[in-house]
């Protein structure tokens, strides 16, 4: 297997930076807020806190697995477990991701079909990104590099908008009283804000195509840093803007908050938000698509152009199979579970086998 | 070049089957030479008064004197058939003497510009302030221009013959030791390995030594301006010259290149930069604004507030048709305009400029075939893709507006946004022989913005653009800054 990528193909060291930071924004960030203060209910910031310091520790313990010799996933589970056992492992994170590409893409087609087009048909929306999505993916991971890096400078401009629910909250006494709950609550509900974080573990299998990739820590964990603090703030400010009851009863906070926005010649600007959102989410969307073709690519010899046909094919007529609204909640759902278990599980116990293993190889 | 495996005996025959073929024998103290030649091609005036009356003076003891004695400049003895043969049409008088009849002797005598204007106001880029010459069809004409601009023992002229019919000659130009190596050597292979019969113009070039052959786009920076031209030089990229062509065209280029103009490092650098970002909106304006008008009214009429949405419904209760249809009814009615006044013989052009604009526009909204406020926003956009400083990118331009018009009228603004996500991932995908194509957007290049969307202080532009990987970074050195810092630091 050969693991060493072309010069050519290679991305700089400081766009770690935007791939993890856009890779962790994403659909999540619309409707967030209902599931976090679920338990901690106001004090759930410090969830949000919480959970960021727990993934930047993450993040190091991925950094440690990765080393030259094994740059990915795919390396990692042959050196760990063989190769067949191995094969088997990385199959199993294959669907992993392809789940994960199948949450946002499923997501964002209701987004638009509840807020922009009721009668416009999911079939319709589903082939349209679909042929979307095959063409970025298929310009290899330098032009997706370059969607994530526009995919956060672009819609930066959104955080302008903060302005308008602060005008309209004249008060924050609702996020008081402070830190009146118990740990588990605080627990749980940094528990339900995982979701949130979930796709930097991409840099499992695009580590090999960063430059100087053991110098790029830094970078990873300033964007973990900036995600952090960007879902701070707009979890302080929806719960300044709702009160928590109202919260629980709300799908999408962040949309209900932009719905507020108004300028002297345009109204409903949640449309342009929404719009201007798949910036945001494209460059995820192709990065996890791109990945499962890339384990493909390392498993077998099927070339990247059908593996990722065939993948597309399987979203999208996964998204067009059912019609029920529920379905797209159940299936995030079970993504976040498995993300949680990968994430908080399964990458600390490879740390361990793979040191484990390093120690006795070098005792021999 | 494509070899014949003539003899110059067959040479001769064959170009004796065409009447302006003239070949007349004189001799030189008993020795019989001919003189071979076209017509049509010779300068008669220096054929009657610089060749014919040194042949019979006594000077010219020996035939092996000419060169010297001869007040030709361009003289040059070969055998070789495909040398002789390229010249021969490339108007070179041919000289050979009765016993070796072989060993030519070739007198450029060409009449090179015969037929030529000699001089070009830059017309079709024109700018109110700085030079106003443009190249013209004379491929010396051009690079002496080039010569008086840029004197230096930098800039290298390199010329290759292409075109197995036309045999042009082709010069590409480049400043050594500053411009990469890897560009000219890209440069030198494609056109080495291009095969054409006649080169019609330097676009053609364009078109056959480019990157990617479905885009839109313009992928070489094709210009009839010096100052272009030389700022390109200077800046490390390459230049393609072609004998016949007004325009060069000059590479790596960039998608922002295309929309910078040579005035606004003219102006001062504040007034720069501020037409720079106007015409950087109007472009965005042109390319957008009729494609949203169609999502607006045809999906999202919500997005109008209540006070704008009167009035615009008003300008359109009598359109029958859909917004779509309407759109597309005024662009094409636009192009039209555009595409006549083209074609159009100056004359008669400016006549019915104004019949067409005004003429058929209110006719066109009497008639209710469309809205008031889409034919303003129409022929703005249609002026706003004529801001654009290079003539091939307004044509881009243009066409990416119905790409987004069609978007639009399927998904509404859904469409617009899959649209500029088709585009951009287009525009990542791009290269300019070799180099991505809009850098420094992407690959970002932080040190390459200060002349981008605006245009810094000509001071401060003294480095090369980095990612032309120049051999040399710095233009100039700043010696010391005399700006005024205002009074209070003035101790004295």
């Amino acid at each position: 297997m050969k693991t060493t990528i072309k010069e050519q193909y290679l991305v700089s060291t400081f766009f770690t930076f935007f791939l993890v930071h856009s890779s962790q924004t994403g659909l999540a960030l619309l409707g967030f807020q209902d599931n976090i203060s679920k338990n901690a209910q106001q004090d759930a910031w410090v969830s949000v806190i919480l959970t960021g310091i727990v993934i930047h520790f993450i993040l190091w313990l991925i950094y440690k697995i990765l080393d030259e010799k094994h740059p990915d996933l795919m390396a990692i589970h042959h050196y760990c477990y063989g190769k067949v056992i191995g094969n088997c492992l990385s199959f199993f994170v294959l669907l992993y991701f392809l789940l994960q590409s199948l949450t946002v893409f499923w997501g964002y087609i209701e987004i638009i079909q509840v807020w922009v087009y009721p009668t416009l048909k999911t079939w319709q929306l589903g082939i349209v990104l679909g042929i979307l999505i095959y063409y970025l993916v298929s310009g290899g991971f330098r032009l997706l590099t370059g969607f994530s890096f526009w995919g956060v400078v672009l819609p930066s401009f959104l955080l302008i908008l903060i302005y308008f629910p602060i005008k309209y909250a004249k008060t924050t006494i609702t996020l008081l009283p402070i830190l009146n709950h118990s740990i588990g609550d605080i627990l749980l509900s940094a528990k339900a804000s995982t979701l949130l974080f979930l796709g930097f573990e991409w840099i499992l299998i695009y580590y090999p195509f960063i430059k100087d990739a053991n110098k790029s820590q830094k970078w990873a964990q300033f964007g973990t840093l900036y995600s952090t603090i960007l879902y701070l703030i707009i979890t302080l400010i929806s719960f300044i803007f709702y009160n928590q009851e109202a919260l629980q009863h709300t799908p999408w906070p962040t949309l209900k908050m932009v719905k507020i926005v108004h300028f002297p010649f345009v109204e409903r600007f949640e449309y342009i938000f929404i719009f201007i959102w798949l910036l945001v989410i494209i460059s995820p969307l192709c990065i996890s698509i791109w990945a499962c073709t890339r384990i493909t690519r390392r498993l077998t010899r099927i070339p990247p152009k059908i593996s990722l046909f065939v993948f597309l094919i399987m979203i999208v007529t996964a998204t067009t199979s059912t019609k029920d609204f529920r379905s797209v909640e159940k299936i995030s759902t079970i993504t976040s579970e498995i993300g949680f278990y990968f994430i908080y599980t399964y990458i600390p116990l490879l740390f361990l086998i793979k040191h484990i293993k390093m120690k006795r190889n070098k005792s021999f | 070049m494509n070899k014949n495996d003539l003899t110059l005996e067959e040479l001769l025959i064959a170009a004796k089957k065409s009447k302006d073929f003239t070949r007349i024998e004189r001799s030189i103290n008993g020795t019989k030479i001919y003189l071979s030649y076209f017509n049509t091609l010779v300068d008669h005036e220096i054929i009657q008064k610089s060749l014919l009356p040194y042949l019979n003076s006594p000077f010219l003891k020996n035939i092996d004197d000419i060169s010297d004695k001869l007040p030709i400049e361009d003289i040059t003895f070969t055998e070789d058939v495909n040398e002789i043969y390229l010249k021969l049409y490339k108007g070179h008088v041919i000289l050979q003497n009765e016993h070796s009849p072989n060993e030519c002797i070739l007198l450029n005598i060409h009449n090179a510009t015969l037929g030529l204007r000699q001089n070009n106001d830059a017309e079709n880029e024109f700018s109110v302030i700085g030079p106003k010459v443009g190249f013209v069809e004379d491929l010396d004409t051009n690079l002496n221009l080039l010569r008086r601009k840029v004197n230096s023992q930098k800039l290298i002229i390199e010329e290759m013959i292409i075109g197995n019919m036309s045999k042009t000659r082709v010069a590409i130009v480049y400043l050594d030791g500053i411009t990469n190596e890897q560009h000219i050597n890209t440069v030198r292979e494609r056109l080495k390995n291009l095969n054409f019969d006649i080169i019609w113009d330097t676009s053609v070039l364009e078109q056959i030594i480019r990157d990617h052959k479905h885009t839109p786009f313009p992928l070489l920076l094709s210009t009839e301006r010096i100052d272009r031209i030389v700022y390109t030089l200077v800046n490390g990229q390459v230049t393609i010259f072609s004998d016949g062509s007004p325009n060069a065209i000059s590479g790596p280029a960039t998608l922002l290149d295309f929309f910078i103009s040579p005035e606004d490092y003219y102006l001062n650098w504040v007034l720069g930069s501020f037409f720079r970002v106007i015409r950087i909106l109007g472009i965005l304006f042109s390319v957008f604004s009729s494609s949203i008008y169609v999502a607006v009214l045809t999906f999202h009429y919500e997005v109008i507030p209540k006070d704008l949405l009167g009035p615009l419904i008003e300008s359109r209760a009598n359109v029958p048709f859909p917004p779509v249809l309407e759109v597309l009814f005024l662009e094409t009615t636009i192009e039209l305009l555009r595409e006549a006044g083209a074609r159009l013989p100056t004359k008669v052009g400016q006549t019915l400029g104004i019949v067409g604009g005004i003429v058929i526009g209110q006719a066109a909204v009497a008639a209710a075939l469309t809205s008031n406020v889409l034919l303003i926003i129409v022929s703005l956009s249609a002026l706003a893709s004529f801001t654009t400083p290079i003539i091939v990118m307004g044509n881009t331009i243009r066409i990416l507006r119905f790409f987004f018009i069609v978007f639009s009228a399927f998904l509404g603004g859904f469409g617009i946004i899959i649209g500029i996500m088709f585009l951009l991932g287009h525009l990542f995908r791009l290269k300019s022989l070799g180099s991505p194509y809009i850098v420094p957007l992407y690959p970002f290049r932080r040190n390459s913005l200060a002349d981008s969307f605006i245009r810094s202080p000509l001071s401060t532009l003294n480095k090369r653009a980095p990612y032309l990987r120049p051999k040399q970074l710095m233009k100039f050195y700043v010696k010391e800054m005399r700006i005024h810092k205002g009074d209070l630091n003035d101790e004295e």
